[in-house]
């Protein structure tokens, strides 16, 4: 299976560029291509990614605030004619820093940090839009959408769907790691819930489907920093 | 550093840089025409916001327009051309107004405008050469 990829960059033969060598590569589906940040915010925001591959100065905003404003993190390598960004790129975790124009070479060692035993742990786990779960001897899988909240019983946590309930060992802590950001948010030590899935806030508690949760006051302003509030 | 012409099936004009071009898209011809086709025709609304960017005295947006257009000359292997951007946006970095900067704009919007005529002759030689060979 491919990696889903979005290519953010407003140098169009540069785009043209990068998008063949995905294409050749085998591994890199692109799912699109965006030349400012405000466009690639409006799509990652509603669709999950694999690999961002984001250039840096761009009219408007900075590939920068675009990661500062994105609310979960595929693997980024970094795309830009400016050597002077490399420490940033450092800061911000980012897997390659590819120098325009590089050549195929050198774009598919990048490549190969994406499939370094660091570089997989959350491929196809954070980015992706559903999650296998163990549950009664088999494999389940759970698309996100469907997931209302997970909630903690100890050495087991329990995938609340609005038709079923999932039971299996685990951990908030691991799973916390795991699901996709995008979708998911830690509100109280024993809940990751459905951020799209809220109906209402009161106080201390959210509620979703009628289930009354807690949300810690640790929590709280995570919560409400990614709540469309007008 | 330009090298001389060294690809076996197609001769670039000296300034471009083959052995670059090699690097970049093998012999690859048809996509190397692509490549000089899509820069052709996105070069000319880069160049103008570069100028519109000076007719403002706006060094900020000088310094932008000339990083966006920058490594598009490496992709047509025009290198040299890339690096005299980079020396450009450096300068452009330390200028506090356009007024300090008037000579060497002079001598990059010369160059880039001749640059792009060079990529429309090789566009139109690539285009010619891969519709005989192909």
């Amino acid at each position: 299976m491919k990696w889903t990829s979005v290519i953010v960059e407003d140098l169009q033969v540069a785009a043209d560029y990068l998008a063949k060598c995905c294409e050749k590569s085998g591994l890199l589906e692109v799912k699109g291509h965006f030349t400012n940040v405000q466009e690639a915010l409006n799509y990652l925001n509603k669709n999950s990614v694999d690999v961002l591959f984001l250039d840096v100065e761009m009219p408007g905003a900075t590939g920068f605030d675009l990661l500062d404003q994105l609310a979960y993190y595929p693997k980024i390598i970094l795309t830009t004619s400016k050597q002077e960004y490399a420490y940033n790129a450092f800061e911000y975790n980012v897997t390659d820093f590819l120098k325009k124009p590089f050549t195929y070479q050198r774009f598919q060692e990048a490549l190969n940090k994406l499939t370094s035993p660091a570089g997989d742990s959350n491929i196809s786990s954070t980015a992706s839009d559903h999650i296998f779960i163990k549950c009664e001897g088999k494999l389940v899988r759970l698309n996100n959408d469907d997931i209302l909240f997970i909630e903690s019983m100890g050495d087991y946590v329990k995938f609340v769907t609005p038709d079923k309930k999932y039971i299996t060992h685990n951990t908030i802590k691991n799973l916390e790691e795991k699901v996709n950001r995008q979708c998911f948010i830690k509100v109280h030590r024993s809940y990751i819930i459905n951020i799209n899935k809220i109906d209402d806030i009161r106080e201390n508690d959210l509620y979703i489907k009628g289930n009354e949760i807690p949300v810690s006051k640790a929590h709280k302003s995570d919560v409400l920093k990614r709540l469309n509030i007008i | 550093m330009v090298q001389p012409n060294s690809s076996k099936k197609f001769t670039f004009n000296e300034q471009i840089d083959s052995s670059y071009l090699h690097s970049l898209y093998e012999n690859d011809f048809q996509y190397i025409e692509e490549i000089f086709g899509t820069t052709l025709s996105h070069f000319d609304p880069d160049f103008e916001a570069l100028q519109q960017a000076w007719q403002q005295g706006d060094v900020v947006a000088l310094k932008k327009a000339v990083h966006k257009i920058k490594p598009t000359f490496g992709f047509v292997g025009l290198t040299h051309v890339q690096q005299q951007c980079k020396e450009f946006e450096d300068i452009c970095q330390k200028a506090g107004t356009t007024d300090d900067i008037s000579q060497l704009y002079q001598q990059i919007v010369t160059t880039l405008a001749a640059s792009r005529e060079l990529i429309a002759a090789e566009y139109t030689k690539l285009k010619d050469y891969n519709s005989n060979h192909l």
